[in-house]
């Protein structure tokens, strides 16, 4: 019990710190950098739970991001619906669309998941190009107005920014609870053998539907967050390639972990801007990182396969149990 | 209390595709009954207990459960219902705790205390395990953590697959000790197993399988002592005149 007081109070400290950094940061540039940091970290834990804790691929994670950006920036800029409104309505067209996907695509399995949410990525790239009505398409959709409640409106690159790692952090601790309560369990069961959590009572078929649907809706929420921070987007944000980031941010942080992939996307992100961030790099190292980002991105996933297929699966919570399970 | 025909099978048939595995089968299952299920490899028995646990949808007849028609319900739904399968190899949680594993048997009813602490009595091991994980146990270990979970659920039937599968002979000692135990509680056992001579020695009944009929039955004293039943599953060679008969052309 004393060991999980220290812990809890860790996690607070933690977690104010975090939420200080902003502050304490002035440089403009460098708060956006960390605004986006906390925007990926919102949807790399959705992703963690659908791929990490449940086993479902999805290779179109950035098309749910993409569905919540447009539909928030949308319905401010164009329909003219208070903020806290469209960011709901968007996170929960993000949830119908992930359910749209998830129904059909149930009787998949590895390959054929990935595929499927591969193909429905490609379509809705198409689509945030073509539906010029709504997306502005290739010249993309600005002055998206910024977050705000009634007369209150967050305007400043330190504001945005709280905002943002305040709501990651909401829902990094919501994603840990679902993880250790009941839901959580369902999803690490049928990860584990899906006859089994059959043979339990476990409705597979549900379960594998309801968490595609949060995790949709959590990329569709990160997605709203990220339109009204920058006040622009085009579909180029939305592609494939953010897919992928994502999941080889999962694959790296590792199976049923949060802070595994959590710490892979932290990273992921800061690395095209460490020019920016680290002073008295040079240019030229710099300019090379951010050249050849994807395939660093590419290979570490590679290494991670050969060396640990787990990934890093930092698991501060149940790291002592797993030691003592594999010492004897 | 005991019921006769808690577990009622009416003419199953239930197979792959166009391939039809079980052809017709009927048997009861009482409450305070182990009721053992022989057979070769290929007769059916597995295909039978997934139909009856819906995880297959049968073709034909009808599963009651007490007075309920459950045929092709959904195995979530039996499992609310007091049917549990214990499934072949296990399919335990691997990368989950015993305490987890053992939660998520109960996932369909909830925890309760008394059924948790009743698991643990009748298999002591699984308390020194409570939280390692269970890809860590022993093959013997794994099987009271698949049959425990199972009981989580307070079934009323459970369905014990291969419980013996790979195990040595002492450690599936203790778990057919532990099944007698439960049929004192009052459980109802159908039972597949590999191992007959052991299986009908805890056994109530019996029906043999061949081909996805049931081609005898009778009690577990009675076949122990058919000389059929002991010349294809108990590797009782006793009547050798029959068997040298039975090999000429």
């Amino acid at each position: 019990m004393n060991a999980f007081r220290v812990r809890q109070w860790f996690g607070v400290i933690v977690a104010m710190a975090m939420l200080a950094v902003p502050l304490v940061v002035t440089d403009r540039y460098v708060l956006k950098v960390l605004t986006f940091v906390g925007v990926n970290a919102i949807v790399v834990v959705g992703l963690a739970l659908l791929f990490g804790f449940a086993g479902q691929v999805s290779l179109g994670h950035a098309a749910f991001f993409g569905v919540g950006a447009y539909a928030s920036a949308f319905l401010t800029g164009t329909l003219g619906v208070p903020w806290l409104g469209a960011v709901a309505l968007a996170v929960v067209l993000a949830c119908v669309v992930g359910w749209a996907v998830a129904v059909p695509s149930l009787r998949l399995k590895g390959h054929y998941l990935a595929m499927a949410t591969l193909g429905f990525n490609e379509i809705m790239s198409v689509v945030f190009v073509e539906a010029r009505a709504v997306t502005g398409g290739n010249d993309g959709l600005g002055n998206i107005p910024f977050p705000s409640i009634g007369p209150l409106e967050l305007r400043s690159p330190t504001a945005l920014c709280v905002l943002v790692w305040a709501v990651a952090l909401a829902v990094a601790l919501a994603a840990r609870n679902i993880t250790l309560s009941r839901p959580g369990r369902a999803m690490r069961a049928l990860h584990a053998t899906e006859p089994g959590a059959l043979a339990v009572g476990i409705d597979v078929a549900a379960v594998k539907v309801r968490v595609f649907a949060l995790s949709a809706g959590l990329a569709g929420l990160a997605g709203a967050l990220y339109a009204h921070a920058v006040g622009f987007i085009s579909p180029s944000s939305f592609g494939l390639d953010f897919s992928i980031l994502l999941m080889a941010a999962v694959v790296l942080g590792g199976r049923e972990s949060l802070l595994g992939p959590l710490a892979a996307m932290t990273a992921f992100t800061l690395l095209p801007y460490s020019g920016a961030l680290l002073p008295g790099i040079p240019r030229a190292v710099a300019e090379t990182i951010q050249d050849w980002v994807p395939d660093l991105v590419g290979l570490t996933v590679v290494l991670t396969l050969i060396v640990r297929a787990r990934g890093a699966s930092l698991r501060f919570a149940t790291r002592k149990q797993a030691e003592a399970g594999e010492d004897s | 209390m005991i019921v006769s025909d808690l577990l009622q099978i009416e003419g199953l048939h239930a197979g792959y595709g166009r391939i039809e595995v079980v052809r017709g089968v009927s048997l009861t299952v009482g409450s305070g009954e182990v009721v053992t299920l022989l057979g070769s490899n290929g007769a059916g028995k597995s295909t039978l207990l997934k139909a009856v646990a819906g995880l297959l949808q049968p073709s034909a007849g009808t599963v009651k459960l007490g007075a309920d028609d459950v045929t092709g319900v959904a195995p979530e739904k039996l499992v609310r219902r007091g049917l549990a399968l214990v499934p072949e190899g296990r399919m335990l949680f691997g990368s989950l705790t015993v305490k987890e594993n053992l939660s998520l048997g109960a996932y369909a009813t909830g925890v309760d205390e008394a059924v948790l602490a009743r698991v643990l009595a009748l298999f002591p091991v699984l308390k020194e395990r409570f939280s390692q994980r269970a890809a860590t146990l022993s093959g013997g270990e794994q099987q009271m953590l698949a049959i425990g979970r199972a009981l989580m659920s307070k079934p009323k039937v459970m369905l014990l697959d291969e419980p013996s599968l790979g195990l040595a002979p002492k450690v599936v000692g203790q778990i057919f000790e532990a099944l007698d135990e439960l049929r004192d509680d009052g459980l109802g056992v159908l039972l597949v197993e590999q191992d007959a001579n052991l299986a009908l020695k805890h056994s109530d009944r019996g029906y043999v399988m061949r081909g996805g009929r049931l081609v005898v039955q009778g009690s577990a004293v009675e076949l122990r002592c058919d000389d059929d039943v002991r010349l294809a599953y108990l590797g009782s060679w006793h009547r050798k005149e029959q068997s040298d008969a039975d090999m000429e052309p």
